[in-house]
């Protein structure tokens, strides 16, 4: 199992963002997280991504206890990646951002200018490689941030609302980009979104939240209401 | 009217002749200013960054005494060095008093609450998914600190800015624990008290224009740095 949470909980100012009885996640498929706004989902991912500590309760992630620090922390933390919603992208090109997640683990120069590179290409990017990160639209922003996240070739790749506020053109060019990383590499999904389409073309599994409550499906019965 | 016109032509005169005595008492101050500077900014820097991060009881007191210390006049942080340093001073073995050393020590003190809050107010204007983006890459919460100073840079260079600003322009602390010895621990500013007492308005004139001069020159560049902030942040 990639991912279990046992009466996981998560508060914020005397306030339950998140109460999960129990949850687990397999490895190598993709989950679709939908909820309305405000069910929990971004609370989840940062959850998940072990950037911040549940309030209680336990996760354990690939069999070893997630709630540790220090260097078991970052260990856990170099295995999984969370693309932002908004992503955010450092002063500077896009090439320093792409590396950046290669360059903190002391990979060689030549290795990461080839993975950069390699990376742009997969997103559509290559062009903007001297870029300043800091003028480009969003979709173009979101498509470096995932190449920046697939640079080091994460064994989870956690997704905020990936297409969200990206024209058409964007989102089929960044969903099939979570396909083929999902197919070629077993990099296990898990992506908070709204559309229901998008989660029929890619999910295996449904996580359903529900005012920071989980309920699981498999098949999609749901109809518009009952995301309401 | 005349003394001083009599006074800037003079100076100007001075200042173009590459005076020896006025560019060493320029030289000085500026040597001084800087290594307090550098060495507050080497404390101030890192404090603010982690008292921005943190969040720990009584940090909003800290602040508040943080504040306070800014506030606290030269005259005051030199007689607190001096009953130091003083022969009969805990430190007073050391010899420091009236040298360029204890010159550094006093101005530190007075800067480092200056860099510490601008540095606080610098990092925590940066927007928290840096942070998150960093440790999320994989980073270590050193490069990650890293990666949130840069992203302050300007907002942090104007901080250090403004501290050798502060410094170079005091004479409380330069007058009592460097004794204004020529050469050696003459700064403008005491240099200036000095020529004042003599009736030598000469040189403090050329002093003052030099002062400014610097002054300006510091402004200029914390408004370019400040104004660098607010353009990264659109």
């Amino acid at each position: 199992m990639l991912y279990s949470a046992n009466r996981l909980t998560k508060e914020f100012k005397g306030r339950t963002i998140l109460n999960l009885e129990q949850l687990e996640i397999e490895k190598h498929k993709i989950y679709a997280l939908i909820g309305a706004n405000g069910a929990g989902k971004t609370t989840l991912l940062n959850l998940l991504a072990f950037l911040v500590p549940p309030s209680s309760g336990k996760l354990c992630f690939d069999g070893q206890n997630g709630m540790r620090s220090g260097k078991n922390m970052l260990d856990l933390r170099r295995r999984v990646v969370l693309v932002d919603q908004y992503p955010i992208l450092f002063t500077g090109p896009v090439w320093k951002n792409v590396e950046f997640g290669l360059k903190v683990r002391g990979i060689a120069k030549a290795i990461r200018e080839k993975k950069v590179m390699e990376v742009l290409e997969l997103v559509g990017m290559e062009d903007f490689f001297q870029a300043d990160a800091h003028k480009l639209s969003g979709g173009e922003s979101k498509r470096v941030a995932l190449a920046r996240a697939l640079a080091i070739e994460p064994e989870v790749l956690l997704c905020d609302e990936p297409t969200a506020n990206v024209d058409e053109e964007n989102q089929d060019v960044i969903l099939s980009i979570l396909e083929r990383i999902n197919e070629e590499n077993r990099t296990s999904i898990i992506m908070a979104t709204h559309y229901l389409a998008q989660s029929r073309r890619l999910a295996h599994y449904i996580l359903m939240l529900e005012h920071g409550r989980l309920s699981e499906r498999n098949e999609l019965f749901l109809t518009p209401a009952s995301l309401a | 009217m005349d003394l001083l016109l009599d006074s800037l032509k003079s100076a100007f005169l001075l200042f173009f002749a590459c005076d020896q005595e006025l560019f060493s008492i320029v030289g000085v101050s500026l040597k001084v200013s800087a290594i307090s500077t550098l060495i507050a900014s080497c404390v101030g820097i890192p404090c603010g960054f982690l008292v921005a991060y943190s969040s720990f009881y009584g940090k909003r007191l800290l602040l508040t005494c943080l504040n306070t210390l800014l506030a606290m006049p030269t005259v005051v942080i030199g007689l607190l060095v001096y009953s130091f340093i003083s022969r009969r001073g805990v430190f007073g073995s050391l010899e420091l008093l009236y040298t360029q050393q204890a010159i550094i020590i006093g101005q530190v003190i007075l800067i480092v609450p200056l860099v510490t809050t601008l540095a606080i107010a610098a990092v925590s204007k940066i927007d928290n998914r840096y942070r998150n983006t960093a440790l999320t890459l994989g980073a270590t919460q050193l490069q990650m600190a890293w990666v949130i100073i840069q992203e302050a840079r300007y907002g942090i260079g104007a901080a250090v800015i403004a501290a050798f600003g502060r410094v170079i322009a005091e004479v409380g602390i330069s007058m009592m624990l460097g004794g204004n010895a020529k050469g050696f621990t003459r700064t403008m500013t005491t240099a200036m008290a000095l020529e004042y007492d003599k009736g030598e308005f000469v040189l403090a004139v050329a002093l003052g224009i030099t002062l400014m001069t610097i002054a300006f020159g510091i402004n200029l560049l914390f408004h370019f740095f400040q104004g660098r902030t607010h353009v990264d942040a659109v």
